[in-house]
């Protein structure tokens, strides 16, 4: 036969000594591929790690946005008076009173705060009290150097307050314990957790548009209808200074 | 009326209790509620006192600390009954002073005024969840303390008014 003097050679040891850099190049490039580039990745992360956006640029984007909502907020503060203004819901006439906080009963059977300024700063009863975060309570009593703010948690407190998310209506009520319950009168309402609570935007008994809260749970069973558990924003153990929103005469 | 009264500073001492109440002090507290400090005050004087004594005085602190607090409920009731009850019980030989009928009278009464505050806030519709919580707190609380507190004011009074009590 034609082929049976050609025998099968191996390549000769010299040659297979003189390619095997070539080999193991061909082998990285094939793990490199394998790997999806992992080594070429990771290599060049280490080489232009120097030049990578640094803590400084994150700040300057943080203080532009910070710079843009502040800026947003005075607008729309401005815009909402001027509304609120039109629409005459606004009376004219109120102020903010510092007063400290002088005596605090968060738990037990009376919850409320009694702060150092009273009837001869204006203040009285059903007068909001603002702490750092949002709505505290109102006043329920005054006399001429002191008042007494009756905490949202206080089981006698019920204060309205709606949940914008969904445009509803809600009557917050204390339960004694550190989060108050909030009833609403319709059923479906879709309130779920992480939802806004605020005093009313056309209150004005109250401050409008005040943060209140945040629903944490929600009850769809409850009768006759759906309640939801508020987280309250204002920190009440921690506030030291209140600022009552008083009518001035 | 007995001698503890004729003592007119000692009844003023009466008018540490609301100072207490609204400072309450934060060491003295008990998972965030504070020891009925009327019920630590009117045992040891009923008890040294006598019935009519206690149920005054019990009455008095009762309407001044019923105005530091806004809304319905009242302490008065009870207040006045167990000043009346521990004056009688005051009455009876040997005087009761071991530690233990101290803290147990304190522990009573601070659950009866605990529970009566619950009964007057389901009376006016008030939904209270932590209810069980401040009522144990506070009558474990006030029954601890009472031992201690209660047995200072038996002594001093009774120092003051020698002769009342043997």
């Amino acid at each position: 036969m034609a082929m049976s003097g050609r025998r099968l050679r191996l390549p000769p040891l010299r040659l297979v000594r003189a390619a095997w850099p070539w080999l193991a190049v061909l082998l990285a490039f094939a793990a490199v591929r394998l790997s999806k580039g992992a080594f070429v990745l990771d290599a060049y992360a280490l080489l232009s790690r120097p030049f990578w956006p640094g803590t400084a640029q994150s700040e300057w984007l943080r203080s532009a946005q910070q710079f843009d909502r502040q800026t947003r907020l005075q607008q729309l503060e401005a815009d909402n008076r001027r509304l609120r203004g039109l629409l005459d819901l606004d009376r004219a006439g109120v102020s903010l009173v510092s007063a400290p906080v002088i005596s605090r009963q968060a738990q037990g059977w009376w919850q409320q705060l009694v702060v150092g300024q009273g009837s001869l700063q204006g203040v009285a009863p059903g007068d909001a009290a603002l702490g750092p975060g949002g709505l505290l309570g109102r006043v329920a009593s005054a006399t001429p150097s002191t008042a007494t703010v009756l905490l949202l948690t206080d089981p006698a407190s019920r204060v309205g307050v709606w949940v914008g998310r969904v445009q509803h209506h809600g009557l917050l009520v204390g339960v004694g314990t550190p989060r108050p319950v909030l009833r609403f009168i319709e059923q479906d309402v879709g309130v779920r957790p992480g939802d806004v609570v605020t005093t009313s935007p056309a209150s004005t008994l109250l401050p409008p548009n005040l943060t209140v809260g945040v629903v944490q749970s929600v009850n769809e069973r409850a009768v006759p209808a759906p309640e939801a558990v508020v987280q309250l924003a204002a920190p009440v153990d921690a506030v030291d200074w209140v600022q009552v929103r008083v009518q001035r005469p | 009326m007995s001698s503890l009264v004729r003592q007119r500073w000692t009844l003023a001492t009466a008018l540490l209790m609301p100072l207490l109440v609204l400072a309450s002090p934060a060491p003295l507290q008990l998972a965030g509620v504070p020891p009925s400090w009327a019920v630590l005050w009117l045992l040891p004087w009923a008890l040294v006192d006598g019935p009519l004594s206690g149920a005054l005085a019990g009455l008095a602190l009762a309407l001044v600390l019923d105005g530091l607090h806004p809304g319905p409920l009242t302490q008065v009731p009870v207040l006045v009954v167990l000043g009346w009850w521990w004056g009688r019980l005051g009455r009876k030989a040997p005087p009761l002073e071991r530690s233990f009928s101290l803290g147990l009278l304190a522990l009573l009464g601070a659950a009866l005024l605990g529970g009566s505050l619950w009964l007057q806030q389901l009376w006016w519709g008030e939904v209270n969840a932590a209810a069980l919580h401040t009522l144990l707190a506070q009558t474990l609380l006030t029954g601890l303390l009472a031992p201690l507190v209660c047995s200072l004011q038996l002594l001093l009074w009774r120092q003051l008014a020698p002769g009342l009590r043997s």
